[in-house]
């Protein structure tokens, strides 16, 4: 018994242990946590008449000195850029130093910009646009080695063969190996699709095996996106040739339409029957409250994010797991959206949607 | 005449004990006048502004489009700094401080920056472009080197294959066959395991790479960094593979080059080559003479621009702050002392004739009841103590500043615990080092690492810890340990009886007898403790029982002093009550019990000798006080006749302070609230008067410095509070100051530990004469090093520790307050420092 809790303990860091290995960086994060833009931050940052207003704005937050080195006329693409360094750099900062397990958890959180960089490049390639010119706009969470060499591949059978097969997302492509269709736009989509599928379920199972808080506070932010993922497939599927049995094959396994909820999505013919499915389920009850086309409506997807940011930010309020990173990074992100959302909005001097943004704490 | 009299008040002690009295002005400033007054005002630094603007945000102030100027000017000089650096140009160090430039000479300070910045940038553009061509050239040049290399092996694999095989290619020698391609390159050395990894995936093992280490250094043209790198040969076969190996080249961002395969014609590309990297060199020779001349001029005013733009930031910020009026005027606010606005006055009229506005600016003081910044007024001695109090908390607006007191008292308490005669030598010389060049370290302080920082800033103290250390040495007649016999022990033992051993007792000891006039002169050492005790195996007893009582005296002495400091803010405040309802018990109480031990002590060194019948325990005295109220003393124990009379009474006096002080106060208050009441509000109601003159007044806050009547449940709870910690305090702080005892006991231990175990042992050493002086040398070093860094550094360290903590709770818990907030003056020279947080 003895040493089974021990072994417990050491596996997953339960409350006794967890600040052995992870007690720094679970501050870390929760400092930088804290310097996670508040409501009346966005209140002033939406008053700014330019972009040059924003900055100085900027300067009294966490941000302090981000854009000090930035020549004066601002464009918001430097804004963006300086914004995801920052992110990377904290990101990595822990990622540098952390331990086993929390290593591999944060490296799971990459595959997914790694998996979404992928099919940039692809489609990039598609259209003949030159890779140099593509690769800035990878996300550099999402940057491998190998990255690069990715237009040499014509199907998914040879991305995987050619590239991918050194790398840790070669797992995710097991559904993937045999197919030598071409890479139309289709069948980019259909990748991306599979190989999200396979990396959420792998990293539900992942999170399940790590256990604990870990595991009660990620799996429901992971089954929450599954099912997010299985709804928007559903609806892009509408007007396209795609058999019921295929677009089954796309949805995560892992979230909580499934399985009963995945099979009536299959069917779903329109929006209204996507809405009525998800209103039989709990969970989602609420979500389509509010989505319209309607000037003061959001959009499904606005609303897809303000209930994540919701589950997101809960996380932190208990201790001892790694939600904290996964949804400080995921927050970041958002906070990141909301920050250039109206910088864009400042800078078409356009303010009519300026408060769209998505608040965070 | 009058100036003997002002001169006479600024001697006037009691100005040092409280904080300087401060006074709210209002300041109006016409728009244009207003910066060369604020600069005035920034360099006299004597006015703390508040925030008029506190509700507006921080980009629709009235100045957000000059602190943006300022900003770009900062960024420009961060520029240049990165550029300076990057050339290793070092900036000669200049230690004055360039004024504020005024509004002309900051826009042609701006149009200087902004038009090197642009020259800057364009010849960086040029050489980046011109280090590109160099560097490609470069690279062709080793991949032209290596290719012969490549291809010699390439026939070399041939030959093997064609002695293993069929003979399948041509006769060519040195030369690849004419079917197979190959394409060569430069790439980035980290990149070579992927490069070959995806090579070897993407052809299916059919396309064969060789690499070879470049050994000069290329560097990246834009951030010249010095990037590793490697040539390249792909050999394959086919159209489709070539493509895809120049997709996967391109990816990873080698760079190919045509090389071809006749020798000939590589060495002829080879000449061309050389023949133009002669010529880029030289041409860019000249493009980094030019850059290296162009910074040059940026190099020797860069650190006065730096100070000049930032000068001009703080006084923008600052103006921030001020508000507009209706009549254009701009509205300014701050606590300033009392006796610098004449200073202030004299600064506005000069920045109003700088600016040559017409309209002079006014300034008006204002009664407010808002409670007024704490300013001390420090000189380099003074600063240090100041800040040690201040870390504990700010001193309320004019109440006792312990910092005077603790200016002697701090040292005082250390010397205690570290009375070491060549320790204290030791730190006393460290500290007037670092005072006598204070001048020279003063300048460049910034440049030195953050503990020498902190030594250097508390230079004084610890001068003043060495010099009474010393004296604390001299008390306990200890020197590294040993003890020096200046006046004459006045112990002498009979040599003779020692040596025939008819002296030694049953324990192999010799004692002295005091009673014995051939053994004891009777006359004490004059000072300190006579060194023969040094010698004595009780000694430890002895010190003990010296070192004891003597912090328990210290300890009352200086509680003592904090209750009579406590009276003397009672009385500056007018709370007469307080007076008598908690200063006089507290003094009896404190009196009764740790004075009466006080007392004890010193009657017992004068009247009990060893001659005494009666040899009593304090202590135990002291316990039986309580335990055997009112008994008689047992024989023994009786120090002075009738006291058994004396104790009683003291213990029903220390009893009956208690209720006086947890009583008496909350029932006056009860039953008179107008006495109390009274004595809470000193300040006149004159505030309202002055509203009624116009002009506005104090704009905001007044209600924070209201008193708000007390209730009966808070004034009883903070009552008891206060008599509790008092009553328990008295005893466990007299207890706490024991700690003077302690750590100079172990300050001394350590000390004959080191010396016995070390140097001793070294001295006693007898080898061969010629390996004894090296052994000495040795275990000299030794001993000195463990001397700095055990006694010296670490022991002085806790020592200082103790004495601050003495300071902090059981004097200042006797009478200090520390409610107050600091005063913050806007000035350059903060800004400067970086004390300034908001700049």
């Amino acid at each position: 018994l003895l040493y089974t809790i021990k072994f417990e303990g050491s596996k997953m860091g339960d409350m006794t242990s967890f600040n052995i290995d992870n007690g720094y960086f679970e501050g870390l994060v929760r400092g930088y946590r804290s310097g996670i833009l508040r409501r009346n931050d966005y209140h002033n940052l939406v008053e700014c008449e330019t972009l040059d207003d924003l900055k100085l704005h900027l300067q009294g937050t966490d941000y302090g000195p981000l854009l000090a080195n930035d020549p004066s006329p601002l464009i918001v693409q430097t804004i963006d850029e300086r914004l995801k360094e920052r992110l990377v750099h904290e990101f990595t900062h822990i990622r540098n130093q952390c331990f086993q397990p929390l290593a591999q958890f944060l490296d799971y959180m990459t595959y997914g910009y790694m998996i979404d960089n992928i099919i940039l490049l692809i489609t990039g390639t598609l259209r003949n646009r030159p890779i140099a010119e593509l690769l800035p706009r990878c996300h550099p969470l999402g940057r491998f080695d190998e990255l690069a060499t990715i237009s040499i591949a014509q199907s998914p059978a040879e991305l995987f063969n050619g590239v991918m097969v050194d790398t840790p997302l070669a797992p995710f492509f097991s559904e993937c190996v045999q197919d030598e269709n071409d890479l139309d736009e289709m069948n980019i989509e259909i990748l991306r699709n599979k190989l999200y599928k396979a990396y959420l379920e792998d990293f539900y199972a992942f999170c399940q095996k790590l256990g604990g808080t870990t595991a009660d506070v990620m799996c429901p932010i992971l089954a929450f996106e599954a099912d997010r993922r299985a709804i928007t497939i559903t609806i892009n599927s509408f007007r396209t040739d795609l058999l019921k049995d295929d677009i089954e094959n796309l949805y995560p396994k892992c979230g909580r339409l499934y399985p009963e909820g995945l099979k009536f999505l299959k069917n779903a013919e329109d929006r209204d029957e996507v809405r009525r499915i998800c209103e039989r389920f709990g969970v989602y009850k609420d979500l389509y409250n509010g989505v319209g086309d309607g000037p003061n409506d959001k959009t499904l997807e606005d609303k897809f994010f303000e209930e994540e940011v919701k589950m997101l930010a809960l996380s932190f309020e208990q201790q001892f797991h790694f939600g904290v990173f996964y949804a400080f990074v995921k927050l970041k992100e958002q906070e990141n959206r909301n920050i250039v959302w109206i910088a864009e909005c400042i800078s078409q001097k356009n303010k009519n949607k300026v408060d769209n943004y998505i608040p965070i704490f | 005449m009058t100036q003997c009299i002002s001169q006479c008040r600024d001697l006037d002690m009691s100005k040092l004990l409280r904080s300087e009295e401060m006074t709210l002005v209002q300041i109006f400033l016409s728009q244009e006048a207003s910066y060369n007054c604020v600069r005035e005002l920034g360099e006299l630094g004597a006015i703390q502004f508040s925030d008029l603007n506190e509700e507006v945000n921080a980009f629709s102030r009235n100045y957000v489009s000059e602190i943006r100027r300022t900003e770009e000017m900062e960024r420009r000089l961060r520029f240049f700094a990165g550029e300076i650096e990057r050339e290793n140009l070092p900036i000669p160090a200049d230690y004055n401080v360039p004024a504020a430039p005024n509004q002309k000479d900051l826009i042609d300070l701006e149009a200087t920056l902004e038009q090197l910045e642009g020259e800057t940038r364009q010849i960086n553009a040029n050489q980046e472009a011109l280090l590109r061509n160099f560097y490609e050239l470069k690279e062709l040049k080793h991949v032209l080197n290596s290719a012969s290399q490549f291809f010699q092996e390439g026939a070399a694999i041939q030959e093997e294959e064609r002695t293993s095989q069929q003979p399948k290619y041509d006769e060519e020698t040195g030369n690849v066959p004419r079917h197979l391609s190959f394409l060569c390159g430069v790439i980035n050395r980290a990149k070579i395991p992927v490069f070959e990894r995806v090579l070897w995936r993407a052809s299916r093992g059919k396309a064969l790479l060789r690499h070879m280490e470049i050994a000069e250094v290329l560097k990246d043209p834009a951030t010249e960094e010095e990037i590793p790198k490697s040539t390249f040969i792909v050999y394959f076969q086919g159209e489709q593979l070539k493509m895809r190996v120049k997709k996967i080249c391109e990816g990873l961002g080698a760079t190919t080059y045509p090389c071809k395969e006749d020798w000939e014609e590589r060495r002829q590309t080879e000449s061309e080559v050389d023949k133009r990297l002669e010529e880029l060199s030289s041409i860019l020779l000249e493009t980094k003479n030019h850059r290296f001349r162009m910074l040059n001029t940026v190099v020797s005013s860069i650190n006065s621009w730096i100070i000049q733009v930032r000068k001009v930031k703080a006084i923008y910020y600052t103006m921030n702050k001020f508000k507009k009026t209706e009549t254009g005027l701009l509205h300014a606010e701050g606590w300033c002392p009392k006796n610098a606005l004449a200073d202030i006055d004299r600064a506005l009229k000069k920045g109003a004739a700088a600016a040559g506005s017409g309209v002079p600016p006014i300034l008006n003081t204002v009664t407010t009841r808002r409670t007024p910044p704490t300013h001390h007024r420090v000189n380099k001695l003074t600063k240090g103590y100041q800040a040690i109090i201040d870390a504990y908390s700010v001193a309320t607006y004019q109440e006792i500043n312990p910092a005077i007191f603790t200016i002697i008292t701090f040292p005082f308490l250390f010397g205690i615990m570290f009375g070491d005669i060549g320790h204290g030598f030791i730190m006393f010389l460290a500290g007037l080092y670092l005072v006598v060049k204070e001048a020279h370290f003063g300048k460049r302080i910034k440049s030195y690492e953050e503990i020498f920082t902190m030594m250097f800033h508390g230079r004084y103290i610890i001068m003043m810890n060495g010099l009474f250390a010393m004296w604390a040495g001299f008390l306990y007649n200890d020197i590294f340990s040993l003890s020096i016999n200046i006046f004459g022990s006045a112990w002498t033992p009979d040599y003779d009886a020692l040596t025939n051993g008819s002296v030694i007792n049953k324990e192999g000891m010799y004692g002295l007898d005091p009673q014995d006039p051939n053994q004891y002169s009777g006359n004490p050492y004059p000072f300190g403790i006579d060194p023969f005790w040094n010698f004595s195996e009780n000694k430890l007893t002895f010190i003990n029982s010296y070192k004891m009582k003597m912090a328990v005296i210290l300890g009352l002495v200086q509680m003592t002093f904090g209750l009579v400091l406590s009276l003397y803010n009672y009385r500056f405040k007018g709370k007469t009550l307080d007076i008598y309802c908690t200063f006089i018990p507290q003094m009896i109480f404190m009196q009764c019990l740790i004075g009466y031990l006080v007392f004890m002590i010193f009657y017992k060194w004068f009247a009990i000798s060893a001659a005494s019948p009666e040899q009593p325990s304090l202590l135990i005295c002291l316990i039986n006080m309580f335990l055997q109220f009112g008994a008689e003393i047992e024989f023994g124990s009786n120090l002075y006749p009738y006291q058994r009379y004396v104790q009683s009474a003291l213990v029903v006096l220390a009893v009956i302070c208690v209720p006086w002080m947890l009583g008496l106060k909350p029932l006056i208050e009860h039953c008179y609230p107008r006495i109390s009441q009274a004595s809470y509000a000193p300040i006149p109601q004159s505030y309202e008067q002055f509203d009624n003159e116009g002009e506005g007044g104090a704009s905001e806050g007044d209600a924070e410095g209201e008193e708000e009547p007390h209730s009966m449940m808070d004034i009883m709870v903070h009552q008891g509070i206060e008599t509790i910690e008092f009553t328990l305090g008295c005893i466990s702080n007299t207890a706490s100051y024991l700690r003077l005892w302690a750590l100079s006991l172990a300050h001394a231990e350590l000390s004959e530990v080191l010396w016995t175990m070390v140097m001793q042992a070294g001295l006693s050493m007898d080898i061969n004469p010629y390996v004894n002086p090296i052994a000495i040398v040795i275990t000299f070093a030794f001993w000195a090093t463990l001397t700095i860094a055990i006694l010296l550094v670490m022991e002085g360290l806790s020592a200082f520790l103790h004495a601050l903590r003495l300071h902090w709770v059981e004097f200042q818990n006797k009478f200090y307050q520390g409610e107050g907030h600091k005063f913050s003056p806007f000035s350059f020279q903060r800004v400067l420092d970086g004390d300034d947080e908001e700049v």
